[in-house]
C-alpha cells in the first residue's frame, strides 16, 4: 500500500516539476508548483515526518507560491488574456485541486494501512514535532537565530528595493493626532450679528 | 517489497534533474527559471528528510527546516529584484538580459 | 558548555549581529538622515571585530554551540582580513555612495550582514552552518548588487547574480544533502570519519561545484565579469575582496577538515578548476577596455592561483592559501580605490582609456596604482611576488609541476593586460582631468599600497610564520 501511494505521489510530482518548467503561461507554472509541494508534503508524511511536511505545505504553498503567483501578476499580466478571464484557468485550475484532493485520500489511506517498517521519523521521542523541537532549541539554537537573521536580511532587501516613498501621500501620523489638544483645533471668535468674521 | 531510502533518493535525483534541467532549457521567463530553483530546494529537502527518517538521525530534519526557510527568503529576495529589474527594463525575457555581456 | 561561553568564543559574529540589530533599529526610527553616523560607526564596529577574530587566531581552536561554530587558527585568520577588508571597503565608500544616490542606512547594514555571514561560514563547522552562512553573504550580496534600483545596469547585475547564485546554492545544498545521507551526520569531524562511498563522492562533486561558484573559480566564473561591471562600485570593491578570501579558505577548510580522507579524490578536480580558472583569467582579460570587467577577470585568476594552494593540500597548502590571498585582496581593495577615483565631471568612468596619462595629472594616485597593478601581476620586488611564490612552491611540493607550469604561463600572459593599465598611465596623453579624490579614497589607496609594498615585503617572513599553524600542529 505504502509503495504503491509512493509510486503515485511521485509520479504526480515529477509530472507537475516537469510542467512546471514546460508551461507557456507562468501562472499555470505557478499552480504546477503548488501541485509538486503537495504531492511531495504527501511523499513526507508517508515516512512519517509530519511536522516538515506540514511546514512544507504552510510555506511554500502558503507563502512562496502566493508570492509568486503575486508577482506573476503584477509583472506579466497581459490584458487581453486577462480579459478572456477566469475560464482559461479554470480547466487547469480545477484539475490542479482535483489532483490535491486525491492526494489527500491517498496518503490518509496510507498511513492508516502503515506497518512498522524499518524507519524512524521521530528518533528519542513521541511525536514528530516533539522530536524536532527537543533539538531546535537546544542544541540547534545557533541555527535557529541564524535562521532569523537571514530572514531580516531579506526582509530588509527586499523593501531597501522596492519600498518607495511617494510625494504627496498624506500618512497617519499618530503621535500628532493623540497629542492634539482643543487649542489648536477650535478657535472660539465672538462674531457680531450682522458682520460675519 | 517495502519503501526504502533508495525510492526517495532515486525520485529526489529526478526532481533535481528536472530543477537544474529547466534552468538551462527555460530561456523564456524569468520567473519560471526561480520556480526551478524552489524545484531544486524541493528535492534537497525530501532528499534530507527521507535520509533523516531512514536513519533515524534527527538532523536531517533541522536541516530541511532550516532550506526551507531560507528558501522563503531567496524567494522574496529574488522576486524583489525581479521587480526593481522589470521596473527599470519593461520586460523580464533572459533574451533580453543583455546590457552586460556575457 | 554554557551559553555564556560560546557567546565568549563567537565574540565577532556576535558584535556584528548585535550591532546590526541596533543599528537597524536607529536606522528605521532616525530614517536616512542617519546613515552617515551608521556608516562610520559599521567601519569601527567591523575595525573591532576584525581585531576579535585575529584574537581567535592565537586562542587555541575551540567549538561552541554544540560543535556548529569551530574556531581554528586558519579560518579565524581569514575572518580577520575578512572583516578588516570589509571596514576599508565601508570606510572609502563614502563619498561613492553620497553622489550615486546610495545614501540609504541599510547599505551599511547589509555590509555588515554579508560580512557576518562570511564570518559564520569560515567557523562552520557543519554543514548547517556552512550552508546558513553562505546564504547570508549571498543574500546580502544579491540585494547589494542591485543597490542602484533605478540603474538599470545594477539590476540586471543583482538579477544574473541571483539566478545564478541560487543555482549554486541548490548544487551545495544538494551536495550536502548527500553527504548528510552517506555519512551519516553534518558535522565536519564526523563526515571525516565516515566510510568511503560513491554517493560520498558524488556529494563531495557537487558541493565543490557550488562553492567554486561562491569563489568564481572557472568554469563556474561567467557570473563574475557582468556582476562586477553592471554592480554599484563601491559594493564590487567589496564583493572583489572580503567575500573572495572568505570563498577561498572556506573552500579550502571543508575539503581539508571534512574530506580530508579523500585528498585522491578531490584534489585532481581542484586543479582542473585552477588551471581553468588561471587561463581564463589571463585570456579573458585581454582584450577588456572596461577596467571593472578587466579586474574581474584578473580575479578569476587569482582565485586559480589560490586553488593551486588548496590542490597542495592542508599539508603544504594551508599557509601559502592565507598568505596569497590576503595579499591579493589588499591590492584589489587599493585598486578598486582607483576605480572609485576615476570620476570625471561628476560622473563615474571606467574604461582604461581613462586612466590615460594619470601619471601627470595626479602622480600619486598614478605610482600607488602601478605598485598595486605589479604586485597583483607578481612583479618581484612587490608582495604579491612573494604571494605566487608560496602558491607555486606549495605545488611544487605537492607534485602538481603542471599545475605549476600553467600558473607560470598565464602570469606572462597576464603581464601583458596588466601593462596596458601601466601604459595608459604612464605612457599615453593626458585627457580631460579627473574629479578630486575623495578623502576615504585616498586613504585607503595609500594604505593599500603602503601595505603591499613595503610593509609586507619586510614583514613577509612574519605573515608566513603567522600563517604556518598547520605544519606547527
Amino acid at each position: 500500500m505504502q509503495l504503491i501511494a509512493f509510486y503515485i505521489l511521485s509520479t504526480v510530482v515529477l509530472l507537475s516539476a516537469f510542467l512546471v518548467i514546460a508551461a507557456r503561461n507562468p501562472v499555470h507554472s505557478v499552480l504546477w508548483l503548488i501541485s509538486a509541494f503537495f504531492a511531495s508534503s504527501g511523499l513526507l508524511v508517508l515516512i512519517g515526518a509530519e511536522f516538515l511536511a506540514m511546514l512544507l505545505v504552510v510555506v511554500y504553498v502558503g507563502a512562496v507560491a502566493v508570492l509568486f503567483l503575486f508577482v506573476v501578476m503584477m509583472l506579466d499580466v497581459d490584458f487581453v488574456e486577462l480579459k478572456q478571464g477566469f475560464l482559461n484557468y479554470l480547466p487547469a485550475g480545477a484539475l490542479i485541486a482535483l489532483a490535491l484532493l486525491a492526494e489527500i485520500g491517498v496518503v490518509a489511506a496510507a498511513t492508516a494501512a502503515r506497518e512498522a517498517s524499518g524507519f524512524d521519523p521521530s528518533p528519542g521521542a513521541d511525536t514528530n514535532a516533539e522530536a524536532l523541537s527537543r533539538v531546535l532549541y537546544t542544541d540547534n539554537l545557533m541555527l535557529f537565530q541564524l535562521a532569523g537573521l537571514i530572514l531580516l536580511v531579506a526582509m530588509m532587501g527586499a523593501i531597501v528595493l522596492t519600498l518607495r516613498k511617494r510625494p504627496g501621500v498624506r500618512r497617519q501620523n499618530i503621535s500628532e493626532q493623540t497629542n492634539r489638544r482643543r487649542e489648536d483645533a477650535v478657535q472660539l471668535k465672538d462674531v457680531r450679528p450682522g458682520q460675519g468674521i | 517489497m517495502d519503501l526504502t531510502i533508495g525510492h526517495y533518493v532515486a525520485f529526489s535525483a529526478a526532481l533535481f534533474t528536472i530543477g537544474v534541467f529547466g534552468i538551462f532549457v527555460n530561456r523564456k521567463n524569468i520567473i519560471v527559471i526561480l520556480m526551478a530553483i524552489e524545484l531544486i530546494l524541493l528535492s534537497v529537502n525530501i532528499n534530507l528528510v527521507a535520509f533523516s527518517v531512514f536513519s533515524g538521525d534527527i538532523a536531517g530534519q533541522v536541516f530541511a527546516m532550516l532550506v526551507l526557510t531560507v528558501a522563503a527568503a531567496e524567494a522574496a529576495v529574488g522576486l524583489a529584484i525581479l521587480v526593481v529589474y522589470f521596473r527599470n527594463r519593461g520586460e523580464i525575457a533572459v533574451e533580453g538580459v543583455n546590457v552586460l555581456r556575457g | 558548555m554554557t551559553l555564556i561561553s560560546d557567546l565568549q568564543i563567537a565574540a565577532p559574529e556576535i558584535l556584528l549581529s548585535g550591532f546590526a540589530l541596533v543599528a537597524l533599529l536607529v536606522g528605521a526610527f532616525a530614517g536616512d538622515g542617519s546613515s552617515r553616523f551608521l556608516r562610520a560607526f559599521s567601519t569601527v564596529v567591523l575595525a573591532l571585530a576584525s581585531l576579535l577574530a585575529f584574537r581567535q587566531v592565537a586562542l587555541p581552536p575551540e567549538a561552541a554551540f554544540g560543535g556548529l561554530y569551530q574556531t581554528s587558527e586558519f579560518t579565524s585568520f581569514a575572518k580577520g582580513v575578512v572583516y578588516a577588508i570589509g571596514a576599508g571597503a565601508l570606510f572609502m565608500s563614502g563619498g561613492a555612495v553620497r553622489r550615486d544616490g546610495m545614501e540609504r542606512y541599510e547599505f551599511p547594514l547589509l555590509m555588515i550582514f554579508a560580512s557576518f555571514g562570511a564570518g559564520v561560514m569560515l567557523s562552520a563547522g557543519d554543514l548547517m552552518s556552512l550552508y546558513m552562512g553562505v546564504e547570508c553573504l549571498s543574500l546580502s550580496s544579491y540585494v547589494l548588487a542591485a543597490f542602484l534600483r533605478d540603474d538599470l545596469r545594477s539590476s540586471e547585475a543583482g538579477l544574473k547574480y541571483f539566478v545564478l547564485g541560487a543555482l549554486a546554492s541548490g548544487l551545495l545544498l544538494y551536495g550536502a544533502s548527500l553527504v548528510y545521507g552517506f555519512a551519516g551526520s553534518t558535522r565536519f569531524d564526523q563526515i571525516a570519519d565516515a566510510p568511503y562511498s560513491i554517493g560520498l563522492v558524488f556529494g563531495l562533486v557537487l558541493m565543490i561545484c557550488g562553492l567554486a561558484f561562491k569563489a568564481s573559480a572557472a568554469p563556474f566564473h561567467i557570473w563574475t565579469p557582468d556582476v562586477y561591471e553592471g554592480g554599484p562600485s563601491p559594493v564590487v570593491a567589496f564583493f572583489a575582496t572580503a567575500p573572495k578570501i572568505a570563498a577561498v579558505v572556506v573552500f579550502a577548510n571543508v575539503l581539508f577538515s571534512a574530506f580530508g580522507v579523500m585528498e585522491d579524490q578531490w584534489a585532481l578536480i581542484v586543479a582542473v578548476l585552477a588551471a581553468a580558472s588561471m587561463l581564463i583569467g589571463a585570456f579573458g582579460a585581454l582584450n577588456q577596455n572596461n577596467i571593472k570587467r578587466l579586474l574581474a577577470y584578473s580575479s578569476i585568476g587569482n582565485v586559480g592561483f589560490a586553488l593551486i594552494g588548496v590542490a597542495a593540500g592542508e599539508t603544504f597548502g594551508t599557509s601559502s592559501i592565507l598568505v596569497y590571498m590576503t595579499i591579493y585582496v589588499v591590492a584589489t581593495l587599493g585598486l578598486f580605490g582607483g576605480v572609485l577615483a576615476m570620476r570625471r565631471d561628476g560622473k563615474n568612468v571606467e574604461l582604461i582609456s581613462d586612466l590615460n596619462g594619470l601619471s601627470r595629472m595626479k602622480p600619486a594616485l598614478a605610482i600607488a596604482l602601478t605598485a598595486l597593478v605589479f604586485s597583483v601581476a607578481g612583479i618581484p620586488p612587490l608582495a604579491g611576488f612573494f604571494g605566487k611564490l608560496m602558491v607555486f612552491r606549495a605545488g611544487l611540493q605537492a607534485d602538481l609541476l603542471w599545475l605549476v607550469i600553467v600558473g607560470v604561463i598565464s602570469s606572462v600572459v597576464s603581464l601583458g593586460y596588466y601593462l596596458r593599465i601601466i601604459w595608459a598611465i604612464w605612457g599615453k596623453e593626458p585627457a580631460a582631468a579627473l574629479d578630486p579624490v575623495d578623502f576615504g579614497v585616498g586613504v585607503t589607496v595609500v594604505a593599500s599600497t603602503v601595505i603591499t609594498f613595503p610593509v609586507l615585503v619586510i614583514w613577509i617572513g612574519g605573515l608566513i610564520n603567522a600563517t604556518s599553524f598547520a605544519a606547527a600542529g
